[in-house]
């Protein structure tokens, strides 16, 4: 599949996102572009406050509005996110686009059953009978492995241990054909033996339905049991993206292989290991030129001036004076 | 790792025996109407200078048993010996002393600390209560900020809120180690932190371990961090220890079938390796009134009908001629001789 025959599920501009508020401004995100081509898994990987989460929800203008700047170009599927009015955009959230978050509890509301808010979704989307819709979300909670989907759908969300919550969110974000899920973090509260069942799950339905996905997450581990392409966000910004076997063979930013060689593994005991130096930026003041010079030691005063994007080869971009 | 047959005797914590039942109330009389079995009859030895890792998932105990070690909480049963002596829960002296010598840091770096007190004063506040001098303490506190790696001159009159998040976990370690103690018990305390940053306060453990002859309990759900970390492993499951053993043995001759699924749902790090099917299905059952039996029986792809009937007990593994202190233990009737089960090994 090449870039060039298919036209973009969703293509961003120099997103850019500050949040103001009375003592300072906070720069989260920071000019970020990218194209995702139709069942593509982009993974955005990045540390605590490197501006991922916030770039996911940027996408469908999910900020709030009163302390939110926000500009660039998103177009989703032909259309422009950033000039739709509420209305569309609602429309547009849970049809074409499918959201998971970390915490299940939150994309349910407590008070209503699971099926009530699945055969809802449905119903305000799509206009279908109440009938119909039930028998879908049987059919989704059947193919996101829940057991005995119809006594299930009685159950309210806190009646559900947190891997069937998170079964019941992925049915819930699904149940309208979505062309791109977006997922946030969507497994890092549960347990190891869960957490596979649910990237296996996504993996599979991905497939089969041939969405595109953007997953966020803080665990390289994660990444690349499900990307196709990984991001590497820090201070806001895209450092290096690439096909996933490019970003852990081939890592080109001195971030990435920073983050890969202090990610643990068991091979590394007996060793010390290669830590970053320093913590991650505060967004409140980003050094003027790469927001990662502060804790690099290829650091040179040409780092100074914000690196441009450099393509080692059409789909390998790193940010970073070195590889120009 | 080699000891010599009595290094038993050596244990710097001796744990038998050890339970904790939490009531679940309920109904109009707030009657207890369930138990949670948090920690059901946990037998371990922690040696002096080693790294002991207690791994499981959420619920299986493991920060309950910390608790207990530390006595936070009361255990209902149990027997807990330190450095050969036992520890009685009623003796509010040896309970002082005891937390002296054994000291704990926790995942939350922000809330076990004092919102309100400058961080020197968090770190003087112990070794006043035990009787240090303001003054020497003061100075005391200046040393641990060198030890972890924070200058004091930029650092000592901060509050909390003014460090990130890993500079938060190392003045936790300092306030740890303020009391000299022997024993540190890490509950989760790198998981919270970022992994750029988590690498740091790990070899800054190590460093520490190795200049002050430090033991570490070393708890997490983080089974890279773990293997990385420790000596032994400690396996728990639904308030059960499973299987304990040198970290090597664990990892790569894993004889329960949950220490082995546990270890096959770590991600591969290898785009061209990845998990293609998962190592169990659904979730951990509930701790309140677990399966009876092997409580892994429920989820476990050789369960037989033994393995509901009767519970294992913890034995040394197949290869092991016996069980000391350091050896690999295990609880499963598949490695019992005559247990019933169809793969046990024959009784000889």
């Amino acid at each position: 599949m090449t870039a060039e025959a298919t036209t973009p599920v969703l293509r961003a501009e120099d997103v850019t996102v500050r949040f103001t508020g009375r003592d300072a401004t906070v720069n989260a995100v920071n000019g970020v572009s990218f194209t995702l081509d139709p069942g593509e898994v982009l993974c955005i990987l990045g540390e605590s406050g490197s501006g991922k989460s916030v770039t996911l929800r940027a996408l469908m203008r999910l900020l709030p509005a009163r302390r939110t700047q926000l500009s660039g170009r998103i177009e989703l599927a032909g259309q422009d996110v950033m000039a739709m009015s509420h209305r569309a955009l609602a429309d547009l959230r849970g049809t074409e686009v499918g959201m998971i978050f970390q915490e299940p509890m939150v994309a349910f509301d407590p008070v209503y059953t699971v099926g009530r808010q699945i055969t809802e979704t449905i119903v305000r989307h799509e206009g279908t009978s109440r009938e119909e819709a039930r028998r879908r979300a049987i059919d989704l909670l059947d193919r996101v492995r829940i057991p005995s989907p119809e006594r299930r759908l009685r159950a309210y969300p806190h009646e559900l241990s947190g891997g069937m919550r998170q079964r019941a969110m992925i049915a819930l974000a699904l149940c309208c054909n979505p062309t791109l899920l977006l997922a946030d973090e969507p497994t890092t509260a549960l347990d190891a033996t869960v957490q596979i069942q649910i990237l296996l799950l996504l993996r599979e339905l991905q497939r089969e339905l041939g969405m595109a996905v953007i997953f966020v997450t803080h665990d390289v581990g994660v990444a690349v049991e499900i990307a196709d392409r990984i991001a590497v966000m820090y201070g806001g910004k895209f450092m290096e993206t690439g096909p996933v076997r490019e970003i852990m063979r081939n890592p080109r930013h001195p971030y990435t292989q920073g983050l890969l060689s202090s990610t643990v593994h068991g091979s590394l005991r007996g060793k010390t290991l290669e830590a970053i130096p320093g913590s991650p930026p505060d967004m409140t003041r980003l050094p003027p030129g790469c927001a990662f010079a502060p804790r690099c030691r290829f650091a040179e005063p040409g780092c100074e001036t914000p690196p441009a994007a450099t393509q080692l080869t059409p789909q390998h971009m790193v940010r970073c004076i070195r590889a120009a | 790792m080699t000891r010599a047959p009595d290094a038993k005797d050596g244990a710097l914590l001796e744990v038998r025996e050890l339970r904790k039942y939490f009531p679940v109330r309920g109904g109009i009389l707030n009657r207890a109407v369930g138990w949670v079995q948090a920690v059901d009859d946990v037998d371990f030895d922690v040696l002096p200078g080693e790294v002991l890792g207690i791994v499981g998932e959420s619920g299986c105990g493991k920060s309950t048993t910390a608790r207990l070690l530390m006595h936070l909480i009361r255990a209902d049963a149990g027997r807990i010996a330190f450095d050969g002596e036992a520890v009685r829960p009623d003796d509010a002296a040896g309970l002082r002393e005891l937390r002296r010598r054994m000291q704990m840091v926790f995942q939350d770096s922000y809330s076990s600390l004092n919102p309100r007190l400058p961080i020197e004063d968090t770190i003087m506040f112990g070794p006043k209560v035990h009787g240090v001098s303001a003054a020497e303490a003061r100075e005391r506190a200046r040393e641990l900020f060198s030890l972890v790696g924070l200058d004091p001159a930029q650092f000592i009159r901060r509050y909390p809120h003014e460090l990130s998040g890993g500079q938060r976990q190392r003045v936790n370690i300092a306030r740890a180690l303020a009391l000299e103690p022997r024993l540190l018990i890490l509950d989760e305390a790198v998981s919270a932190l970022d992994k750029s940053v988590e690498a740091q306060v790990l070899n800054l453990l190590l460093t520490l371990r190795r200049e002050l002859g430090l033991t570490y309990i070393f708890i997490s759900h983080d089974l890279n961090v773990v293997q990385y970390m420790s000596d032994r492993v400690l396996v728990m499951y639904l308030g059960k220890v499973v299987e304990i053993g040198p970290t090597a043995e664990i990892y790569e001759r894993m004889q329960h079938p949950y220490t082995e699924a546990l270890l096959s749902a770590m991600p591969s790090m290898d785009p061209d390796r990845r998990t293609e099917t998962p190592p169990l299905v659904g979730d951990p059952p509930n701790p309140i009134d677990p399966p009876p039996g092997c409580r892994f029986h429920t989820r476990c792809r050789f369960a037989e009908s033994v393995c509901s009937r009767a519970e294992p007990r913890l034995g040394p593994a197949a290869g092991q001629d016996r069980a000391n202190g350091a050896g690999h233990l295990v609880a499963c009737h598949m490695r019992v001789a005559g247990s019933g089960h169809s793969q046990a090994p024959a009784r000889t």
